[in-house]
């Protein structure tokens, strides 16, 4: 049994909890499955002696700082790379294959998950093709692997995170031949006065803005990707303008040449571990699920804490924070710090957190997803790569009365296979609400092991618990 | 703001899909299917073997029962844990096979049926069920076994080691031999259930989804109806009460008696689609294998008393990892993809509870199928249909009926007396 506080996930969060529990003198276990810490935000690269002067340096600064901050404490702070929690058993203990493969059994006085988010993919024709990559994992390619897209690549999705990322490509020498945001300018310059509640952030979009218009990038509003054409890899995106509820005007079509289409429509949390240990869910406002936390980011399990994206998409400042406030709230279950103490330094945090949901918000609403996108695949489009589950199989199951995300399992197979669903979730679950009009219509239900394990790692447990008996 | 049917189905489980599909072909009745998912449907956590001999005999899912009951019986007895006793198969009685094996021969029509008729293929393939031997105490088991069922000595088959490599090759080398049943198959248990109620809708059968029976209500003697939570109050003619392991209290409420059904908790494991290595079920006494149509091997099962928990845990799994390589061993470099956990609907007896109650009108129990519903749920499906119509039956149900109960406890107290 740890007798130190456990946190899932190094990423900002999860990195910025383990420091604030350090300030205090808490000693804590932190489990991260990459091998290195930071998150898809903060990673770096992943050999050394690189230059990453094309991401910015304002990126460069945030990055020294966050891990500058954690080796400070490190001596307070036991790091388990490269391993993966597979489940968990209630709410007393997780399960974890660590870096030789091995299952471990892992129980905490007091928990923090801090898992992030992943990408939401949107099936379209050709979806599927080489070369067709999503947003965030483009990134992280170029901030972690290191390793360059092919060019020309086309960026179509929605959010702050469009132009950023084609800044970073540009400076890093890859030639972009567009950037296509789903939504309409007017609705992002509605929101100008709620985004200046982070005004770095805002001008930092102003500059690349900028940035792409000097380099004569084309950024258009309210265009959306249609379809990606090739054999056997991606040649050519074709891009139309996208109605408000997000219908692509096909007679107004065009065709890009690209060899590589990175496609950014969002993020969904990882509820993964969440809903195995059976906490409290709710749905968002874009329909996906999340676990619920209160203001001391406690989830209904007070010992359990949720920071960063898990509970709801909000970046990586506002992770931090979050991670900070679940540190305060453990760090008085431990009777380390008083109640008085703790509220103190939490409206201080909370705060700060106060502009970055405002700004926060303000993206959401300008992003927010238009219905007329999951007209996008064809019949034949795979929804669920798992297990080639096409579009015509969900029709056919929702013309058959199939009203929910467990029965639409049943009847398909989407989500039987190795990703249990991360990656036809978001589109079973938009289509199931649009055939049935309600909000609820369940989630896929996650089993263990959230990621496949070899049968030779049960080892270690197994003789571990029969000696239990 | 009633709803008018002559029969509401509660529970849309593989039985009550069934007996839904079964009353729909004749199109003269107006039929409703209500179901609430709960976690634990054991249709959907079922591995979908139709071993009509193998469960008869004790092996399967039986095997795993035995061993726990022989276990907890000697450790009551010598306050200590004892290995299976291989002199005393678990054989259920001949009402078992008679209804296991007629179940059992519909099949081959059925799949055929709901395939050309409503599009919809459950995935039935004729694979025989093989009985793994890996010492003398296997093999005096298996010798056992076939002595007691001399009926069906064309549907066994002993394979020598020889045979058995050549057979499946995958299987250990350390296995003696096999004792193969015949005209023991597998289907995929939820195709097989979204086929009857798909064919039932096609039919013109009324699906009620996420739609839970708050209250049965009745005039006197006579169940009427029941109360749902969403979808207002069916007036019926007939209630089917089809709900797996939630069935005793559904009985409570129709008739005032508390049918013996209870969970009974069993855990699986499935790998990641693998090449196909297994030509046939298999069963050992740690376990049983089979490999699915996409190619996973599913691997069963536990047999836990733990009420309604559907937990996973992992002795358990790892106990069953181990059964699985022992039997399989290069399983042992192949992910474990997923696990569940189902709940049967057990009888103390082992045996189906079927067809009406003594002292109530307008009710019929559909229910108590412990590890055989996906089996058996065709041959119930059509006995359910001929009751409701007051036809003849193809087999005597008397040894199925709920009113067997109150004679039989008091028989059971008396042998375990005896012992």
């Amino acid at each position: 049994m740890s007798l130190h506080p456990v946190i899932v996930g190094g990423g900002p969060a999860g990195m910025a909890a383990a420091i604030e529990l350090a300030r205090h003198g808490v000693h804590c276990t932190l489990l991260e499955e990459a091998s290195r810490l930071g998150g898809v935000v903060f990673r770096g690269p992943l050999r050394d002696g690189v230059q990453l002067d094309y991401l910015g340096p304002r990126y460069a600064e945030s990055l020294a700082k966050l891990h500058g901050d954690f080796l400070d404490r490190c001596a307070l702070i036991d790091v388990c790379l490269n391993t993966r929690v597979v489940g968990a058993e209630g709410t007393r203990a997780l399960v974890m294959l660590d870096a030789d493969e091995r299952v471990q059994e892992i129980t905490y006085p007091q928990l923090l998950l801090a898992a992030g988010c992943h990408e939401r993919s949107v099936p379209f024709p050709g979806w599927t093709l080489p070369g067709v990559i999503l947003l965030g994992g483009l990134q992280l390619q170029i901030k972690s692997g290191v390793v360059k897209p092919q060019s020309p690549v086309v960026i179509a999705g929605t959010g702050p995170l469009l132009p950023l990322v084609a800044c970073q490509l540009h400076a890093s020498g890859v030639k972009v031949a567009g950037v296509f945001e789903a939504c309409a300018f007017g609705k992002i310059a509605k929101e100008s006065l709620a985004l200046l509640n982070k005004p770095q952030l805002f001008l930092d979009g102003l500059s690349m803005l900028a940035y792409l218009k000097l380099h004569r990038i084309s950024m258009r509003y309210g265009w959306g990707v249609v379809e990606a054409q090739g054999e056997g890899e991606l040649r050519s995106v074709t891009v139309a303008p996208y109605s408000s509820n997000w219908q692509p005007d096909l007679s107004l079509a065009e065709q890009v040449p690209a060899q590589t289409l990175a496609v950014g429509y969002g993020f969904i949390p990882r509820t993964q571990l969440s809903q195995q240990m059976g906490l409290e869910h709710g749905f968002s406002v874009d329909g996906y699920l999340r676990a619920t936390a209160n203001i001391w980011q406690q989830s209904s399990e007070p010992h359990v804490h949720l920071a960063g994206d898990m509970g709801g998409i909000r970046g990586g400042e506002a992770a931090m924070l979050s991670g900070r406030i679940a540190a305060l709230s453990i760090l008085v279950q431990r009777d380390v710090l008083s109640s008085e103490k703790a509220l103190h330094l939490r409206e201080r945090y909370l705060a700060k957190l106060k502009s970055i949901v405002r700004f926060r918000a303000a993206v959401d609403r300008y992003t927010e997803r238009g219905a007329g996108q999951t007209a996008l695949p064809a019949a034949d489009t795979l929804i669920c790569r798992c297990e080639n589950a096409t579009r015509a199989d969900i029709d056919r199951a929702l013309s058959q009365g199939v009203q929910d995300m467990a029965s639409l399992k049943m009847r398909t197979r989407v989500s039987m296979g190795d990703c249990q669903g991360r990656m036809c979730v978001g589109y079973c679950s938009d289509r199931l609400r649009e055939a049935t009009g309600r909000q609820d219509v369940g989630w896929l239900r996650p089993r263990f092991p959230i990621e496949p394990i070899p049968f030779s790692a049960f080892q270690n447990l197994g003789t571990d618990a029969l000696n239990h008996e | 703001m009633s709803k008018f049917y002559d029969v509401v189905i509660a529970g849309g489980g593989v039985i009550g899909a069934s007996c839904a599909y079964q009353l729909s072909k004749r199109k003269n009745l107006k039929v409703a299917l209500i179901d609430a998912k709960r976690p634990g449907n054991a249709t959907r956590a079922s591995a979908g073997g139709l071993w009509a001999i193998g469960e008869s005999v004790g092996l399967g899912c039986g095997v795993i029962f035995f061993r726990m009951m022989s276990a907890n019986r000697k450790r009551e007895a010598q306050g200590a844990a004892v290995a299976v006793d291989s002199s005393t198969p678990h054989i259920l009685p001949d009402s078992f096979f008679e209804f296991a094996l007629q179940s059992n021969a519909l099949y081959p029509d059925l799949h055929r049926e709901l395939q050309e008729k409503h599009g919809m293929d459950f995935k039935f393939e004729k694979t025989g069920l093989k009985f793994v031997i890996y010492d003398d105490e296997d093999r005096l088991y298996a010798e056992h076994i076939v002595a007691c069922i001399p009926h069906l000595a064309d549907q066994v088959r002993w394979l020598d080691q020889t045979a058995l490599r050549e057979a499946e090759p995958s299987v250990s080398h350390e296995a003696h031999g096999a004792l193969e049943f015949l005209c023991d198959h597998q289907v995929s248990p939820f195709r097989l259930a979204d086929a009857y109620t798909e064919g039932a809708r096609q039919n013109g059968v009324d699906l009620y989804f996420n739609t839970n029976v708050t209250e049965v209500l009745r005039q006197g003697s006579r169940v009427v109806g029941v109360q749902t939570a969403e979808a207002g109050k069916f007036r019926c003619d007939t209630l089917i009460n089809a709900a797996g392991a939630w069935a005793a209290e559904l009985s409570q409420q129709a008739t005032g008696i508390r049918i013996p059904v209870s969970p009974v908790k069993g855990q699986i494991l499935l790998t990641e689609r693998m090449p196909k290595i297994l030509r046939g079920c298999l069963t050992t006494s740690d376990c049983y294998l089979a490999q699915k149509d996409n190619g996973e091997i599913l691997i069963g099962s536990t047999t836990e008393d733990k009420g309604f928990d559907v937990t996973t845990t992992y002795p358990e799994i790892y106990g069953l990892g181990q059964g699985a390589i022992r039997c399989i061993p290069e399983l042992e470099h192949i992910n474990l993809k997923r696990c569940w956990a189902g709940l049967r609907p057990g009888s103390p007896d082992e045996l189906p509870i079927l067809g009406p109650m003594k002292g109530v009108q307008g009710y019929l129990n559909a229910c108590g199928h412990f590890r055989t519903g996906i089996l058996t749920s065709a041959i119930t499906g059509v006995l359910l249909d001929k009751l409701v119509n007051n036809e003849a039956l193809p087999l005597d149900i008397t040894p199925f009926l709920a009113d067997r109960f109150e004679v039989k406890q008091t028989v059971a107290v008396k042998q375990a007396e005896m012992a």
